[in-house]
C-alpha cells in the first residue's frame, strides 16, 4: 500500500521512501510474474529509480502481463483506443490496485478542478460501462472523475457518433445544479459539444453554468483537422459561463489511476506516488532538459507490473520551480516519437 | 541532350539456347537502350532525389550495369548471336501487348527496378504503387526521363510507360487488370487474391509474388567473422520486413552454446557494419521487441544503440514480428527442415561443402525458391519466386522457313 497517497499530491517530495515503496512494489512484482523476470534477469536493486525495471509499453500489447499472489484477486481488463497500431493493450485490474489508482486520480484531479461534488457528464455511452470483463480506455478515464461527481450521466447515445447527444437529459441535470463537469476525449468533446449544433435552450442555460470541461485521450485526430488547443478551449469556454475553465489531462491505460493535467502555466506535474524518467531513444541514457521518450514511474499498480513503463510519447523535463506553485518534477509532453516509413523487401 | 540513334529502327536481335535460335524483336535497337540507362547510370552518381536512402540509390546504380541489363536476355533466350551468324531463327519473340504492375506499399526499390527490367521488353507497362507509402517509382521514373538521351528509347519511356499512385478501391484497378496480357502483383496473399479476382482477358498470365520468408542456414563450425558481416549486412537492409531478408539464422548442427555464440559476435559485429543510428521509433521498437522476446522465451539481447535485437531460442517459442530482431535456432538439418516456412522463399547459406550434392537433394525435395550464399539472398536474375516471370512478358511465335 503506498503511503505516499495520504499527502497532497503535489506537496514537497519524499524520495526515500518513494524508493523504498518502488523497490518493496519492484520485487512484489518479480516474484509474482514470470514474464517481467525474465525481461530483467539480472536485476536485484536499485538505488535511483532509473535503475528500476521497466517495461516498453508496446510489450503490453503482445503479452498478457499478470501477476499472481495470494493477495492480488484479478479482475477486468483494461483496454487502450489501439488508435495508432489497431491493437490494444490489455491492463488486468485488481481491487486492490484500483482502490489505489481511484484515490490518486480523484487527489490529483481534485487540486487542478476542486474537490466539491458536482454533476458529471460523459460524451460517452454507458454501454461500454456494462462490458463485461472488459473496459475501454475512454470510460476508464472517465470514471477517474467519478470521485469528484455526485452524479454521473451518458450523453452519446453510441460511443462513436457524435451526433447522439441525448441534450434533453442534460437539461435535466442544468435545472438543478449551478456547476457541471464535462469529460470527454478530446475529439469528441471537439464534434460532440463545440462544433455541435447545441438546442437553443440547453444553450441558453449552459451559458449560466460555471462548467469544468476535462479531456483526454490526445490530439492527434484534431491535429489531422488542424483544430488548435486555443480554438477547442475559446470553442468550448463560449458555451459555458462565468468561471468555466479547460483541463487536458494526459494519461495511459498502462498507468491507469496516474494522471498529468496540464496546469495553467503549460507543464505537467508529478505526484508524490509517481515519477517520470526522459530517455534518449537510441542509448536509453536520462535527459534532463532535453526532449526523449518518457517514461512513467508509480507505486500503486499491483496486479501486473504496469508500475514502470517506458512509453512511445516525447517529453522534456522543465527544470526549475512551476509558477502555479506544485513542487516536484514537471514536464512538457511533445506528441509521439515520429513513425518512420519501414521500406521491406528486397525482392530485387 | 545527348541524341542516340535518332531514328532508331526495330531491329531484331538472336539468341542461340539448346541448339535453338530465337529472334526477339524490339521497337528500340537494344544497344542504344542500355546505352540510354548507362547514360542515366552516370546522372545517378551525380545527383540523388531526396526521396531515396543512399543505400537504396547504391543498389540501383549497381543494378545499372550493362552486365546486369544484358542478364535477362541471355537467361532467357540464351547466347547473343553476332551479326552474320548464319543460324535461322526457329522462334520469334515478341513482348506482349501490355503489362500491368500492382507494387506494394512497403517495398522500396521494387518499383524502380520492375521498371529497368521490363522497359527492356519494349512492351507497353501501366504501374501501380501503393498510396500508404513514399512513391518511389514515380521519383525514379521523373529523374530518368530528366537525363535519358533523346531518341526512340525514351520516346518509348515517355509514351508507354505509366506510372500512378492510387488505393485499392480506385477503379483504376480493374481497368489495368481488363487490359493487361500480363499481370505482375505484388503483395500480401489477400491483395494478390484481390487482383487476381479482378475481370481479366481470357488467356493472359498472372505472375503473383505474394508473402514469403527466408531463412539463413549456417552450418555449425562453418561461420566467421566474414559469414557474421554478410549476415549482418543482408539482414540490416530491411530486417524482416524483407521476404529475402533472413527472417531467422538456423544454425545447423549447432549447439544452444555455439548458438550463443553467434548470437554475441553478431552483436557485436553488428554496430561496426551498421553506423548511422537507427531512426527514434525503430530504436524503441527494439527496446519493446528484447523484452517481449525475452518473456517468451528467448535468449534475447539488444544491439548497442539499439540497432536491433539478436535472440536464441528454439523452433517452439512464439516468434512475433519485430522488424531488427534476428532470432537463431541451432537445429539439425532434419529438424531444419521440417520447421521451414509454409512460404519460404530463400534460403542463404553458409556451409562446409555447398558443393554436397545432399543439399542438392534436399533443395529439391523442400519448398525452397532460392538457395543461394548468404550474401546473395538480396540478388536476384531474371527468375523470381521460382517463376521465368521476365520471359513471360514475350509471346513466341514458331517461325520455320
Amino acid at each position: 500500500m503506498s503511503s505516499l497517497l495520504y499527502n497532497p499530491p503535489f506537496a514537497k517530495r519524499d524520495q526515500e521512501q518513494f524508493l523504498r515503496e518502488l523497490t518493496e512494489l519492484t520485487h512484489f512484482q518479480l516474484e509474482g510474474c514470470e514474464e517481467y523476470r525474465r525481461m530483467w534477469p539480472a536485476w536485484k536493486c536499485a538505488v535511483e529509480v532509473s535503475q528500476f525495471p521497466y517495461i516498453h509499453v508496446g510489450a503490453f500489447k503482445q503479452i498478457a502481463l499478470r501477476t499472481v499472489s495470494e493477495t492480488i484477486k484479478t479482475g477486468r481488463v483494461l483496454r487502450s483506443s489501439a488508435t495508432t497500431s489497431g491493437v490494444s493493450s490489455r491492463i488486468v485490474l485488481d481491487p486492490k490496485s484500483s482502490e489505489l489508482q481511484s484515490r490518486s486520480s480523484a487527489a490529483i484531479l481534485a487540486d487542478y478542478i476542486g474537490c466539491q461534488q458536482r454533476p458529471l457528464v460523459v460524451l460517452d455511452s454507458a454501454i461500454g460501462l456494462r462490458a463485461i470483463g472488459g473496459l475501454s480506455a475512454r470510460i476508464a478515464a472517465a470514471m477517474s472523475l467519478r470521485p469528484l461527481a455526485s452524479d454521473v450521466m451518458f450523453l452519446l447515445r453510441d460511443s462513436n457518433d457524435p451526433n447522439s447527444m441525448k441534450w434533453e437529459n442534460i437539461q435535466r441535470i442544468l435545472d438543478q445544479e449551478d456547476e457541471l463537469l464535462v469529460y470527454g476525449f478530446t475529439y469528441m468533446l471537439w464534434l460532440a459539444w463545440a462544433k455541435n449544433e447545441i438546442p437553443e435552450r440547453v444553450r441558453d442555460i449552459l451559458k449560466a453554468k460555471r462548467i469544468i470541461f476535462v479531456h483526454s485521450g490526445g490530439w492527434k485526430k484534431l491535429e489531422a483537422i488542424k483544430v488548435s488547443r486555443e480554438e477547442l478551449d475559446t470553442m468550448l469556454l463560449a458555451t459555458g459561463g462565468q468561471g468555466s475553465k479547460v483541463i487536458d489531462f494526459y494519461g495511459l491505460v498502462e498507468q491507469v489511476g496516474i494522471v498529468y493535467p496540464m496546469c495553467e502555466h503549460g507543464y505537467r506535474h508529478v505526484p508524490l506516488w509517481a515519477d517520470i524518467l526522459v530517455r534518449d531513444s537510441i542509448t536509453l541514457e536520462l535527459l534532463m532538459n532535453e526532449p526523449g521518450q518518457l517514461q512513467l514511474v508509480n507505486t500503486i499498480s499491483w496486479g501486473a507490473p504496469y508500475h514502470n513503463v517506458l512509453t512511445e510519447d516525447l517529453a522534456r523535463i522543465v527544470p526549475g520551480k512551476c509558477q502555479c506553485g506544485r513542487h516536484g518534477k514537471r514536464f512538457e509532453l511533445l506528441g509521439r516519437i515520429p513513425n518512420v516509413e519501414i521500406r521491406g523487401c528486397a525482392n530485387v | 541532350m545527348l541524341k542516340y540513334g535518332a531514328a532508331l529502327m526495330s531491329k531484331s536481335l538472336r539468341f542461340m539456347q539448346h541448339g535453338m535460335v530465337t529472334a526477339v524483336t524490339l521497337p528500340f535497337d537494344l544497344d542504344t537502350a542500355i546505352q540510354c540507362w548507362l547514360h542515366v547510370r552516370l546522372a545517378m552518381l551525380k545527383h540523388m532525389p531526396a526521396e531515396f536512402t543512399r543505400d537504396e540509390w547504391a543498389y540501383i546504380v549497381s543494378f545499372l550495369s550493362k552486365e546486369s541489363l544484358l542478364d535477362p536476355f541471355a537467361r532467357s533466350f540464351g547466347a547473343r548471336l553476332l551479326e552474320g551468324d548464319a543460324e535461322v531463327s526457329t522462334y520469334i519473340a515478341r513482348p506482349v501487348s501490355g503489362v500491368a504492375v500492382w507494387l506494394p506499399n512497403n517495398v522500396s526499390l521494387l518499383g524502380p527496378l520492375m521498371l529497368i527490367l521490363l522497359s527492356l521488353t519494349g512492351t507497353r507497362v501501366r504501374m501501380k504503387a501503393g498510396s500508404r507509402a513514399t512513391d518511389l517509382t514515380g521519383t525514379f521514373l521523373d529523374f530518368v526521363m530528366r537525363y535519358c538521351p533523346e531518341g526512340s528509347f525514351r520516346t518509348y519511356l515517355n509514351n508507354k510507360v505509366y506510372h500512378s499512385v492510387f488505393g485499392h478501391e480506385d477503379p483504376r484497378n480493374s481497368e489495368m487488370a481488363s487490359e493487361a496480357r500480363v499481370r505482375i502483383v505484388f503483395g500480401s496473399d489477400e491483395a494478390v487474391a484481390e487482383i487476381d479476382g479482378l475481370a481479366h482477358p481470357p488467356g493472359s498470365q498472372c505472375f503473383a509474388f505474394g508473402d514469403h520468408r527466408s531463412e539463413a542456414w549456417i552450418e555449425s563450425g562453418c561461420w566467421n567473422k566474414s559469414t557474421v558481416n554478410d549476415l549482418v549486412k543482408v539482414f540490416s537492409i530491411y530486417g524482416q520486413a524483407g521476404c529475402t531478408s533472413p527472417s531467422r539464422v538456423i544454425l545447423i548442427n549447432g549447439l544452444y552454446d555455439e548458438a550463443l555464440s553467434l548470437r554475441d559476435t553478431i552483436l557485436r559485429a553488428w554496430p561496426t557494419i551498421v553506423k548511422r543510428d537507427p531512426p527514434p521509433h525503430l530504436a524503441s521498437a527494439n527496446v519493446c521487441a528484447c523484452q517481449v522476446d525475452r518473456a517468451l522465451g528467448w535468449e534475447a539481447e539488444r544491439v548497442e544503440r539499439n540497432h536491433g535485437v539478436v535472440s536464441v531460442g528454439n523452433f517452439t517459442l512464439r516468434a512475433d514480428p519485430a522488424l531488427m530482431n534476428l532470432r537463431i535456432v541451432p537445429a539439425t538439418i532434419h529438424d531444419a527442415v521440417a520447421n521451414l516456412p509454409e512460404n519460404i522463399q530463400t534460403v542463404g547459406h553458409a556451409l562446409a561443402n555447398s558443393e554436397d550434392k545432399r543439399w542438392l537433394a534436399l533443395v529439391a525435395r523442400s519448398k525452397v525458391l532460392r538457395f543461394v550464399p548468404l550474401r546473395n539472398m538480396h540478388f536476384f536474375g531474371s527468375v523470381w519466386d521460382g517463376n521465368q516471370f521476365w520471359a513471360g512478358i514475350f509471346e513466341y511465335v514458331q517461325f520455320s522457313l
